[in-house]
């Protein structure tokens, strides 16, 4: 893979909806999260001549996106240091031309994620992307056994959450 | 709603997305005329100036202890010069400790697996606790450094009274804060009165951090 401007741009172009979960799981504010989206983005580049290929590409983006995410508590100030003077929106969603039904339903699931503490919410995002717990295990760095307690301790509290929810 | 349910409500939101997401390419151009900065350039200019500061008290200071050491030992007050000289190197230790954080900042790879990143810099955030509980050891030596023989050979028994109630309570607490100022101790009250507010909360954050990891790791 060449590690040039086009290519990087590429990439972020197939996984810009990765991005956009993330950061919408790890922020409720809109200036928030377009300041998290912006720091995966700069982190994803500054990394990206490092990118090692026995990895999955996507493996590489979840690894820095969820470190950057989880991780983006220890910014005193927002806009601060390495994006200071760069521009804001980067990913720009059209909310309005969702369903709504669904888009409700999509932000109670968002809820949700976002009362989960922070290494529950990546174990939660990856089970919805319905990833392997293979390859769950190997973004978080646990055993896959250890991952499959907590995705079935995860989709219990799910359950009790949605209980309610008509299908 | 089931599992599955849940899963095709996802599904079709990430078919959403890829239909109504754009990418604004001219934003995320500009941020590929970065280059990867130098450990000097990507720090902040506070972090720069605290550096700053705090060699240049420990430079000078260094210069005026050893000039007294081996030029005027025997004129000077021995008060003044061990007070100063522990400040200096306890000041020095902080300041170490502050770099190497910045350093081992500087060389993580974020690439790495999301607990073993996380732990290291939770692991960093809550080192800056040694920083603050070394710091504290200082408390007693200023309330002895002004110290001298004609003082102490000529002072009343209120004077003796107070600086033993004085010297004696700082030093009391500057070893009970370093004992006790601890991540085991951060839901105590005292603990969270000495580091309330803002500037604290990345700190606080990471030691909550800290204690997910240890349960992840535990149900290993």
């Amino acid at each position: 893979m060449k590690r040039n401007t086009q290519t990087f741009l590429a990439v972020i172009e197939s996984n810009k909806a990765i991005i956009y979960k993330i950061a919408k799981s790890y922020c409720s504010q809109e200036d928030n999260k377009e300041d998290l989206i912006q720091d995966i983005v700069v982190q994803l580049w500054l990394s990206f001549h490092k990118y090692d290929e026995t990895y999955k590409l996507t493996t590489w983006i979840y690894r820095i996106a969820l470190n950057v995410a989880i991780s983006f508590y220890r910014k005193e100030s927002r806009r601060d240091g390495i994006n200071r003077g760069l521009p804001a929106e980067i990913l720009h969603f059209q909310e309005e031309e969702a369903a709504l039904d669904r888009q409700a339903a999509v932000e109670q699931l968002y809820g949700f994620i976002q009362e989960l503490r922070e290494m529950d919410r990546a174990i939660m995002l990856l089970y919805l992307e319905e990833h392997s717990q293979q390859e769950i295990a190997e973004i978080l760095g646990l055993s896959p056994t250890n991952v499959s307690t907590k995705v079935s301790r995860i989709k219990q509290q799910l359950k009790q959450k949605f209980s309610t929810l008509k299908d | 709603m089931d599992h599955e349910a849940i899963l095709d409500l996802w599904k079709s939101y990430d078919r959403q997305l890829a239909e109504s997401l754009a990418l604004n390419r001219q934003n995320a151009e500009d941020i590929t005329r970065m280059k990867v900065q130098s450990f000097i350039t990507a720090m902040k200019p506070t972090k720069i100036f605290t550096i700053l500061v705090g060699a240049l008290w420990v430079g000078l200071g260094s210069v005026v202890v050893f000039n007294i050491f081996l030029f005027s030992f025997a004129e000077a007050s021995l008060f003044f010069l061990f007070s100063a000289t522990i400040q200096i190197a306890l000041t020095a230790l902080a300041l170490l400790i502050y770099l190497q954080q910045l350093v081992t900042l500087y060389q993580l790879d974020l690439s790495g697996p999301i607990l073993l990143v996380q732990e290291k810099l939770a692991g960093l955030k809550n080192s800056t606790l040694w920083i603050a509980r070394i710091l504290l050891l200082q408390l007693p030596l200023w309330t002895v450094f002004y110290w001298n023989k004609s003082m102490l050979e000529n002072g009343s028994l209120g004077w003796y009274l107070i600086q033993l109630v004085v010297t004696g309570s700082f030093t009391y607490l500057a070893g009970w804060l370093f004992f006790n100022i601890k991540y085991e101790n951060r839901h105590k009250k005292w603990f969270q009165l000495i580091f309330h507010g803002k500037e604290w909360t990345p700190l606080m954050k990471a030691m909550d951090l800290l204690e997910q990891i240890a349960d992840y790791k535990m149900d290993k």
